[in-house]
């Protein structure tokens, strides 16, 4: 249950926290889309320095963004098997009805895992410098010019809010049940198939019962407390863009050209 | 079953950046047949405590010995399962463990697991109700119709209907009503005599620790504080206070009437029975 980084804020007063959680939350994107414009060594080396650049200002351990990369990692390896077995082009060093081995295979294996572990560090960067409720109401202000087109911004907003604040308190729960029912006998995660999905009923349905409790309790004290969805509410979190998120937006700036130069190269 | 724990400590997500040790050198005896309550502070390792007596967390470093089998951090989980049979745990909240459709059934559950035939469990489930005092025309419902206090009598059944030789009970009748609190407790005390359990409570009222303990294990920050019998523990309110831990409500009274008045209580009364005593002796002596 505790293995997740993914998700995880750890406090701390570095640049990379201090930023606006809006300059974080569309830098981040920004960034995912710059990856794909990378083909070649040199563009993945500036990539992988600037990321660990990101990293050292964060003055989060690099043991954090590793252990992040974990729980994908066979979904990486897959993905990098796909594409050295199926990508053709250059030397061949092995080859099996169609499954070939090519230089180009090979090449292309690397820069998609590099692409995965890029992606992942930056987007672990992000949740790991923003508490979750600064990324909701980042979101928020972000998403505000929809409301033009009859988005419901708030809700979708508070929903985010609710959701993220939750999952800590649900992964509690859960861990509670599974203790509770492991000393009633349960076994999760041992036997066949058929005895491990049934293993999974005595943990959901209390899971699922908790959770529509806590909805209603929820949401009745938001109504003791007169919340009357967003129209007219002020702001506890107020976001002022300084100038650390200029230079940061001006920093990526100048990476896109260097990429677009090395591109071509 | 007797247990014995010997310099267990005990680290959460060791090798994170989020670890955290939660208990330190920790020695102790539980022994077999006796009633001992673990008290001590939120965070002071009492739940991770707990969870070492049936295996669902093993130790760190150190080791513990649970009648004849011993835990050390090495054992294999599959080793452990028998282990569960014997020691039942109620939960905090234990309520939050139900599922299934029937009371019934949602008790024979345990049994079942352990490897009771269904007629066996069905039996020992009915058995439970009864010694819960659960009424018969719930067993049919949906553990989810009943009130808090019934379910929470459910699930103490289905801890029971495992008919383990350790009953482990981490604050039971914490929400209950001071009547459904009174009831669960005799119900404990009933089956200890009867059954010769070893009941391990883990409680914040000092009332239920001096009326039924005879071995109490204070905690603090993850380490063995002082562990005795209540009298012992609750012989020094000085040193409970510097520890902000409380005291019975029939030791405080006598406390503070020995600071105010002419009393002298040469053994600290631990019940209301107990004070009264003492006051009835001391005013006769009086005259």
């Amino acid at each position: 249950m505790n293995k997740i980084i993914l998700g995880r804020y750890i406090p701390g007063a570095s640049f990379v926290h201090r930023l606006d959680p809006r300059s974080k939350l569309i830098l981040s994107f920004f960034f995912i889309v710059v990856i794909f414009f990378a083909n070649n060594v040199q563009s993945y080396l500036l990539l992988g320095v600037f990321t660990l650049f990101c990293v050292y200002l964060s003055k989060i351990s690099l043991a954090f963004f590793i252990k992040g990369v974990r729980p994908l990692i066979w979904l990486i390896l897959f993905t990098v098997v796909l594409q050295i077995f199926f990508t053709r082009g250059g030397q061949v060093y092995w080859q099996f009805g169609p499954f070939s081995v090519t230089h180009f295979g090979l090449v292309n294996g690397g820069f998609v895992f590099c692409r995965f572990v890029l992606i992942i560090f930056m987007s672990t960067l992000l949740t790991l410098t923003t508490a979750p409720l600064e990324i909701a109401s980042a979101l928020e202000a972000l998403m505000l010019p929809l409301k033009k087109f009859k988005v419901p911004v708030y809700e979708i907003s508070l929903m985010i809010s609710i959701a993220l604040r939750f999952v800590p308190t649900l992964m509690d729960e859960t861990e509670k049940i599974m203790n509770a029912q492991r000393s009633r006998g349960v076994n999760f995660g041992e036997g066949s198939l058929i005895k491990q999905l049934k293993a999974v009923v005595p943990l959901l349905i209390p899971l699922f019962v908790g959770a529509f409790n806590r909805a209603e309790d929820l949401a009745t004290a938001m109504e003791a407390r007169g919340y009357r969805g967003g129209e007219g509410r002020t702001k506890y979190r107020v976001h002022f863009w300084k100038r650390r998120d200029t230079l940061s937006c001006v920093l990526f700036g100048l990476l896109t050209l260097l990429l677009l130069f090395l591109r071509n190269w | 079953m007797s247990i014995h724990f010997k310099n267990v400590n005990y680290i959460y997500q060791q090798a994170t950046p989020f670890e955290q040790q939660a208990l330190f050198d920790i020695s102790l005896t539980i022994p077999s047949g006796s009633y001992t309550a673990i008290i001590g502070h939120t965070g002071s390792g009492k739940s991770t405590l707990l969870q070492h007596l049936n295996g669902l967390l093993k130790p760190t470093s150190g080791q513990i010995t649970i009648e004849k089998q011993i835990i050390t951090p090495t054992t294999k989980n599959k080793a452990l399962s028998s282990l569960r049979k014997q020691v039942g745990i109620v939960f905090q909240f234990p309520e939050a463990q139900l599922f299934e459709e029937t009371v019934l059934k949602d008790i024979a559950f345990g049994p079942k697991n352990f490897g009771s035939s269904e007629q066996e469990a069905t039996q020992l489930a009915r058995q439970m109700a009864h010694l819960v005092n659960l009424p018969e025309e719930l067993l049919e419902k949906s553990p989810f119709e009943l009130s808090g206090g019934q379910m929470r009598r459910v699930a103490i059944a289905g801890i029971l209907a495992m008919e383990p030789q350790v009953l482990v009970l981490d604050e039971p009748t914490a929400g209950l009503d001071p009547r459904g609190r009174a009831e669960i407790m005799e119900i404990f005390q009933a089956l200890r005599i009867k059954q010769h359990l070893t009941i391990i409570l883990v409680t914040h009222q000092m009332d239920d620790v001096a009326r039924y303990a005879n071995h109490v294990i204070v905690l603090e920050k993850g380490r063995l504080l002082a562990s005795g019998t209540p009298t012992e523990i609750f012989s020094d309110p000085d040193w409970l206070r510097t520890h902000h831990l409380a005291l019975p409500q029939a030791t405080r009274f006598a406390s503070a009437l020995q600071k105010k008045s002419g009393f002298e209580f040469s053994k600290m009364p631990l019940t209301e029975e107990e004070l009264a005593n003492q006051l009835v002796q001391q005013l006769g002596k009086r005259g």
